[in-house]
């Protein structure tokens, strides 16, 4: 059984203005993605801005609510339940954000922010309590005079790992990594994908990691989703997939990765024209407009992602 | 806990703002006068008492002839009053102004020097102009001299609470000018300490909840701003003053607060329900919810408290601005009516402008535009000291 499986998810946000606050539009920013994630796997989603990914990873654990669609987590269904029900799953999964800046409270030093979390979820004695924010200062690799530190007194690199502590606090089994190194230099990405793994082997943790980042995604994930325009058009294993990828979309992005070999040169097959917008879906495939492989059948259908070779799924018309 | 707010980057750059560490000097100046005055260092009853005759003018200006001759008589008449009735040292017993009272001589030799002042008085009242005639101001003196040996001689401290009583001259009712503005300081502290600080609760509560809950809690809280909002506001405060006339709270500062509180809750819970609109999307507060803590935990603790700099800004516009209310309200007669008030003081000083009088009118104004002024540079400082924004960008430039 898988520990996270999500069916068809949608989430549309509803742009609204004029008079009377109308509702103008949605932003299709998922369109029915399907996932499932084992016990102890890392699944990567990539995709260029906007198609996606964070809503998928935020909607995946209820912090946002899908318009439809279903999570079922450890076999139970979460899509539905309330606040006070939803609480026992809460402390199993939590999130890892982008930016290290925002994503700490300017005012709570990282003992009071570690303490309210450790206490919220459990953890009664104060002695207990003080050893466990030791332990998991400990754990980020953060010097133990962190612990009366604001956030603004931190480096970036220093606070993405406060960032990891507070998810770790409350002992989940389930992360949502939404780009973690995205905003860090190149030499503190791999000092925080290290972190990541270690600790990640270290509680048997199963995460979903979002990355625009091939190279990260291929280095430190076990499977990757790939994501067009809130539509997941291809499900690969991350060994050798840039043999393996099959849809055009996947492999103009695998493509335009730097190679490391000087002397390796291949022509670069540069996408033509843009991403159709959000607002309005294109009838059919979302890529037709820039596949190199394009049918009739891509204008008007949308093709279902569907297991093609060892567990490799594609929504693709052209592939066979 | 101290020391790391101290250490704080908001507080050290603030304490490096030397015009702002001025202002707030003056600020807690007057903040220990009101509490002086609330304490009992300066009664109503010394407040409303008469200190000398009307009109004297205040320590930069010389009394004219005229006025001289005036103020003998105004302290010859009690004392010869006096002498008339039939317990004459019972009578002197009870003149008073402030610190200065009859002297302890034997009512013969009292009433000898209030006969020869008399004729020194006629004799002055006869000259049309005493301006033009040097010649008698040896005789004014002598006067005056005369006036000075009816009354007893102020002892020690005496002499200095007298001449800072009578250091910003008396209204035409024989007042000290001085004891009122300062007294006036106290009404003007608590009703902008009540309201700032009630508006700034109030608000910041109701446009925290309105922007974080949103759905019909927001609509509610805009529709009640923008129909407050849409009352002028002088209007308003008239109309919510007036609607205690014949209510025991009549004349106390109870109406005015209340006025003043319905009208100002309105900035702060806009500004609020703006900041907290944008805070609401920030990744800490998603982190929040994601630990599952619940939804007015989230509002009180991670995301009012980072509104604290716009609270401590609004507090410092809405404590001057309630000020500068209750003394437009209080000038009109419908603030505060037993004690007295800068804008009292205003209201009264309109009769003594016509006859050349601008003692009261400037030390009520003068006192008014230090504390504003002082407020103003505070809340300016407060904006650059505590402002996220920029403490963020001093934090990165370190």
């Amino acid at each position: 059984m898988p520990l996270v499986e999500v069916k068809r998810l949608v989430k549309h946000f509803p742009l609204r203005g004029g008079v009377f606050n109308r509702e103008l539009g949605k932003v299709h920013a998922l369109n029915g993605v399907s996932f499932r994630i084992e016990r102890g796997e890392i699944l990567g989603v990539v995709g260029e801005s906007g198609c996606g990914k964070s809503t998928l990873g935020k909607a995946a654990i209820r912090l946002l609510e899908p318009t439809s669609g279903s999570i079922f987590y450890d076999g139970q269904e979460i899509t539905r339940l309330a606040h006070a029900r939803l609480m026992p799953f809460r402390r199993r999964m939590q999130i890892i954000f982008q930016d290290p800046y925002s994503s700490l409270n300017p005012r709570l030093t990282v003992r009071a922010m570690l303490r309210e979390t450790i206490r919220f979820h459990g953890a009664a004695g104060r002695r207990e309590v003080e050893k466990a924010i030791d332990e998991l200062i400990g754990k980020v690799g953060l010097r133990p005079d962190a612990r009366e530190k604001f956030p603004h007194e931190f480096s970036g690199g220093q606070r993405q790992r406060i960032g990891i502590a507070r998810a770790l606090a409350v002992r989940p089994e389930f992360i949502v990594a939404d780009e973690p190194v995205s905003s860090l230099d190149v030499s503190i990405q791999a000092q925080i994908l290290n972190l990541l793994m270690d600790l990640q082997e270290e509680y048997g943790l199963t995460m979903l990691f979002i990355s625009h980042d091939l190279k990260i995604i291929e280095h430190f994930c076990d499977r990757m989703l790939v994501m067009y325009l809130g539509y997941a058009v291809e499900e690969l294993p991350c060994e050798n997939a840039g043999e393996r990828a099959l849809h055009p979309y996947t492999r103009a992005l695998l493509g335009a990765n730097p190679i490391d070999d000087p002397d390796d040169r291949r022509p670069l097959a540069v996408l033509q024209g843009d991403v159709p917008s959000p607002f309005d879906l294109p009838k059919g495939c979302p890529f037709a407009g820039r596949c190199p492989l394009v049918e009739e059948r891509c204008r008007r259908e949308m093709p279902p992602l569907e297991e093609k070779t060892g567990g490799q799924k594609v929504a693709c018309w052209a592939v066979e | 806990m101290i020391r790391r707010i101290y250490h704080s980057l908001g507080v050290q750059k603030f304490i490096r703002n030397r015009l702002a560490l001025a202002a707030l000097a003056v600020i807690l100046l007057y903040f220990a006068a009101a509490g002086v005055v609330l304490l009992g260092g300066i009664t109503l009853e010394e407040a409303t008492q008469r200190a000398g005759p009307d009109n004297v003018p205040g320590f930069l200006e010389t009394a004219a002839p005229e006025k001289r001759l005036q103020f003998c008589r105004f302290y010859l008449e009690p004392v010869e009053r006096a002498l008339k009735k039939k317990d004459p040292a019972a009578a002197l017993r009870e003149i008073a102004f402030a610190e200065r009272r009859a002297a302890e001589k034997p009512a013969a030799e009292l009433a000898r020097i209030v006969e020869s002042a008399f004729e020194i008085v006629d004799e002055l009242s006869e000259s049309e102009n005493l301006y033009d005639q040097p010649a008698l101001l040896p005789r004014l003196a002598a006067l005056e001299a005369k006036v000075d040996s009816l009354y007893a001689p102020l002892e020690g401290s005496e002499v200095f609470w007298r001449r800072l009583r009578l250091s910003l001259g008396t209204d035409r009712q024989g007042r000290s000018i001085a004891i009122r503005a300062v007294y006036s300081i106290k009404v003007a502290v608590q009703v902008g300490l009540v309201t700032a600080l009630v508006s700034v609760f109030v608000g910041s509560l109701l446009g925290g909840a309105a922007a974080y809950f949103g759905g019909w809690m927001d609509h509610l809280v805009i529709w009640l701003y923008s129909t407050f909002s849409s009352i002028p506001s002088l209007v308003l405060l008239a109309v919510l003053v007036y609607m205690f006339t014949g209510s025991p709270f009549e004349g106390t500062l109870i109406p005015v607060y209340f006025a003043l509180c319905m009208t100002s809750w309105i900035g702060p819970c806009r500004i609020t329900r703006g900041e907290v609109l944008k805070l609401k999307e920030l990744e800490y507060v998603q982190a929040a919810a994601s630990i599952g803590f619940g939804r007015l935990y989230i509002l009180l603790r991670h995301i009012l408290p980072n509104t604290v700099h716009l609270m401590l800004i609004n507090f410092s516009l809405l404590f001057i601005s309630a000020i500068k209310a209750e003394v437009i309200l209080s000038f009109l007669g419908l603030g505060v009516k037993n004690e007295p008030s800068w804008g009292v003081m205003i209201n009264y000083s309109t009769q003594e402008v016509i006859n050349e009088f601008f003692w009261q009118i400037g030390a009520a104004t003068a006192f008014m535009f230090v504390l504003v002024l002082a407020f103003n540079v505070l809340s300016d400082a407060l904006q650059d000291a505590f402002d996220p924004r920029t403490v963020l960008v001093s934090a990165k430039e370190r």
